[in-house]
C-alpha cells in the first residue's frame, strides 16, 4: 500500500514542485499551504510522514512540528527551507526532526531520507508491544535482537539508545551515560550486563555515599571470586562525589594507584546526571573526567521524548509494586489513564514515574486503575500545596544562581563562597 | 593559550567524539588520543594539545586526505590551501592569535561584512559556536590541512612581528 505524506509549505510553487516529485515516488500526497489548516488535518487524518517548509507566516516549520508531535509523535517529520542557521538546525534535531534539507533541493537524499524515516517509523509501530501480563517487555528486546529492559523501546528515541548501548556493549575502558536527574541508571547498567551471558563479566556498583579505596577493591576482589575475569565498575551520581572520589574515579578508570595491580581486567561506566558542559564549568567535573568521558559517551533519553515506553513502563513499575505488597491480581490501567503517562511530562523522569505508580497502588486503586486516580497521584506528586511548589520554585532558583555565579568565578569554590559570604562546604552542599 | 584552556578541552572533546560517530576512529584510537592530550593539556604545553594532531601523526590512526574527503563529500564543505592565499595581520579584525592556535582555525580574509575562515576542526561544534558568536555569524567556513594551517599561522606570526618592528621604529 502506498504511504500518505502530509505537504506543507506556503509557496505556492515550491509546494507543487514537491508534491510532483513525491507523486512520481508514488506517495499519496495532501498538499497545504496553510500551517493552522494542516494542524486540522494532520489530527484527523493517519500520515506516514510530514514535509514542512520552515518559514511561514503564520507559523514557523519548528512551531508546527512541536504542534503535530505532541497529537502524533510517531509521525516522522522533515523538515525544507532556503536557509538555516546551524543552531536552528541542531535544534529541530533534538526537537525529533528526521531530516533537514535546504533549497535546492538534493530530490535523491530527499526520497531516500523519506524512505528511511517510514521504515523506521513502521518498525517500531510494528514491533510487540511489550506490555503482557507480567510487563516484562521480553518480546520487545527478543525483536531488537537482545534483552533490554529498562525501557520498552517503543519509542524511537529509547530503540535507538538500546542499540546504540548494544553496539558499544564491548567498550574497552570507559562508557559514558549522561542524563537528566532522575534517570535509573542502575537498571539500563544491568541491561548492558544483561548483554553477557557469562560470569566471567561483572558488574559492581559505587555511589557518592559509600565510594573509597577500599569499597571499591573489596568488589572486585569478590567479583573475582565469582569467576570475574573483567570488572565493569559503574559509578552513580558522579556529579555528586566529592573531590577525592572524584580523584579515585580517575585512578579507577585509568587503572593508575591501587587498581594498576588489581589482577582482573577493569572498565568503567561513568553515570551523571545533566548537562556534562555546564557541569565542567561550574568546576563540579574536572578535567581529567571531562576528557575521560568523551572517549563513548551515550545520551539517555528521558522519559517525554519516550512517551510511547511510559505506559508500558508504568504497568512494569505496577507489576514490581504489586509483587512487593503480595497483592492477589495485578491492577490494569483502563485507556484513557495510561494516555495520561503518555502525555505528562515527567520532568524527574523514572524517579517521577515510579513514585507516581506507588502512590497509586498505596492509595488501593482496585483491579483497574483509573484516569481520575492517576490525574490524583500526579496532582499530589507535583506538590497539592502552594507552599511546597513555591519553597521547590525558590530552592531550584537560588541552585540555579549558585550555579551561574560558580560558572563565571570559573568554577572556583573559594570565590563563589567569598562572593555569597559563606564557606565552601556550604556551596558544595548546595551544589551537589 | 591558558585563556583559551577550556576551548582547547572543549573543541578537543567535541572533535574526537564526532569521529567516533562518523566512523573515522574507533573508541580504542581516541581513549590512546585522550591520553597523550592530556598529558599535553597537563604539561601546559597547549599548543601541541591537539587530539586530530595526535591521531593524524603520533598514532597515524588516521589519514588527513581521509578526514578532508569526508568533509568536502558528505559535509559539503569548501577545502582551501592557505598557502596560495595572500595572508594579513588579524589585527585590524580584532582577533586574537593564541585563539587561532588554540582553535586550529584562522580567518583568511573579510569582505563586506563577511569574514571567510579555514579550520580542520569544523567537525567540533564549540570552534564553530565560538567563531560565530565572536564574528556576529558572519562566516564563511572551509576546510583546511593541519599543516596549511599551521604554516599560515607562522606566516601571519611573522606578519605581526614585522608590524611590531615598524611601530618600535616609528
Amino acid at each position: 500500500m502506498p504511504y500518505s505524506v502530509l505537504i506543507l509549505d506556503d509557496d505556492a510553487d515550491f509546494n507543487s514542485l514537491l508534491t510532483d516529485i513525491f507523486e512520481q515516488a508514488d506517495y499519496i500526497i495532501t498538499s497545504l499551504t496553510d500551517p493552522i489548516e494542516a494542524v486540522d488535518v494532520f489530527r484527523d487524518t493517519d500520515y506516514d510522514l510530514v514535509v514542512t517548509d520552515h518559514k511561514m507566516p503564520e507559523m514557523t516549520g519548528a512551531e508546527f512540528m512541536k504542534v503535530i508531535k505532541k497529537m502524533k509523535p510517531e509521525v516522522p517529520v522533515i523538515m525544507v527551507s532556503g536557509y538555516l542557521e546551524n543552531d536552528t538546525i541542531r535544534e529541530l534535531i533534538s526537537e525529533g526532526v528526521g531530516g533537514v534539507f535546504l533549497k535546492p533541493l538534493n530530490i535523491f537524499s530527499l526520497l531516500e531520507r523519506t524512505a528511511e524515516l517510514i521504515e523506521e517509523a513502521k518498525k517500531i509501530e510494528n514491533a510487540p508491544s511489550g506490555d503482557g501480563e507480567d510487563g516484562s517487555g521480553e518480546d520487545v528486546g527478543a525483536q531488537l535482537g537482545f534483552v533490554f529492559r529498562s525501557y520498552p523501546c517503543k519509542s524511537g528515541a529509547s530503540a535507538s539508545f538500546a542499540e546504540r548501548l548494544h553496539n558499544l556493549r564491548n567498550f574497552k575502558s570507559t562508557l559514558s551515560l549522561i542524563g537528566e536527574p532522575g534517570i535509573h541508571y542502575r537498571s539500563i547498567c544491568e541491561d548492558i550486563r544483561g548483554f553477557y551471558e557469562t560470569d566471567a563479566e561483572q558488574f559492581i556498583y559505587l555511589s557518592a555515599g559509600s565510594f573509597d579505596q577500599e569499597q571499591a577493591l573489596s568488589l572486585i576482589e569478590v567479583a573475582k571470586k565469582d569467576g570475574a575475569e573483567r570488572v565493569t565498575c559503574v559509578l552513580l551520581e558522579l556529579e555528586t562525589m566529592d573531590a577525592a572520589q572524584k580523584t579515585l574515579a580517575t585512578a579507577l578508570s585509568k587503572k593508575e594507584g591501587a587498581f594498576e595491580e588489581v589482577g582482573v581486567a577493569l572498565r568503567t561506566i561513568f553515570c551523571v546526571s545533566g548537562d556534562l558542559d555546564s557541569l565542567f564549568d561550574e568546576g563540579l567535573i574536572d578535567e581529567n573526567l571531562y576528557i575521560l568521558m568523551g572517549t563513548a559517551e551515550v545520551s539517555v533519553p528521558p522519559l517525554r521524548e519516550c512517551n510511547m515506553d511510559v505506559g508500558v513502563m508504568a504497568q512494569q513499575l505496577v507489576v514490581e509494586v504489586a509483587r512487593e505488597k503480595s497483592l492477589a491480581a495485578v491492577p490494569r490501567f483502563e485507556r484513557s489513564a495510561r494516555d495520561l503517562f503518555r502525555q505528562h511530562k515527567w520532568e524527574r523522569n523514572f524517579e517521577e514515574l515510579r513514585a507516581t505508580v506507588r502512590k497509586i497502588l498505596d492509595d488501593n486503586p482496585g483491579d483497574v486503575i483509573t484516569h481520575a486516580a492517576v490525574k490524583s497521584a500526579l496532582k499530589v506528586n507535583e506538590g497539592a500545596s502552594p507552599r511546597i511548589r513555591f519553597e521547590s520554585h525558590l530552592s531550584s532558583q537560588q541552585i540555579d544562581y549558585l550555579r551561574a555565579v560558580a560558572i563565571l568565578l570559573g568554577g572556583d569554590r573559594s570565590k563563589t563562597a567569598s562572593f555569597f559570604g559563606t564557606d565552601v562546604n556550604a556551596i558544595e552542599g548546595k551544589m551537589t | 593559550m591558558q585563556q583559551h584552556r577550556a576551548l582547547i578541552l572543549r573543541s578537543n572533546r567535541f572533535l574526537g567524539s564526532a569521529l567516533v560517530d562518523k566512523g573515522l576512529v574507533t573508541t580504542g584510537d581516541l581513549e590512546e588520543a585522550n591520553g597523550k592530550f592530556m598529558e599535553a593539556i597537563q604539561s601546559a604545553d597547549l599548543k601541541r594539545a591537539s587530539i586530530l594532531s595526535t591521531l593524524l601523526f603520533d598514532l597515524k590512526k588516521v589519514e588527513e586526505a581521509k578526514l578532508l574527503d569526508y568533509l568536502a563529500e558528505e559535509v559539503k564543505l569548501g577545502l582551501i590551501d592557505l598557502n596560495f592565499v595572500e595572508l594579513q595581520s588579524l589585527r585590524p579584525m580584532n582577533v586574537d592569535l593564541s585563539l587561532c592556535w588554540a582553535s586550529s582555525t584562522v580567518p583568511f580574509d573579510h569582505v563586506e561584512g563577511t569574514y571567510m575562515l579555514a579550520t580542520c576542526y569544523y567537525m567540533s561544534a564549540p570552534v564553530i559556536k565560538h567563531w560565530e558568536e565572536l564574528l556576529d555569524g558572519r562566516v564563511i567556513w572551509y576546510g583546511t590541512s593541519t599543516a596549511s594551517l599551521s604554516r599560515a599561522l607562522e606566516r601571519i606570526e611573522e606578519i605581526h612581528e614585522t608590524e611590531d618592528t615598524a611601530e618600535d621604529d616609528d
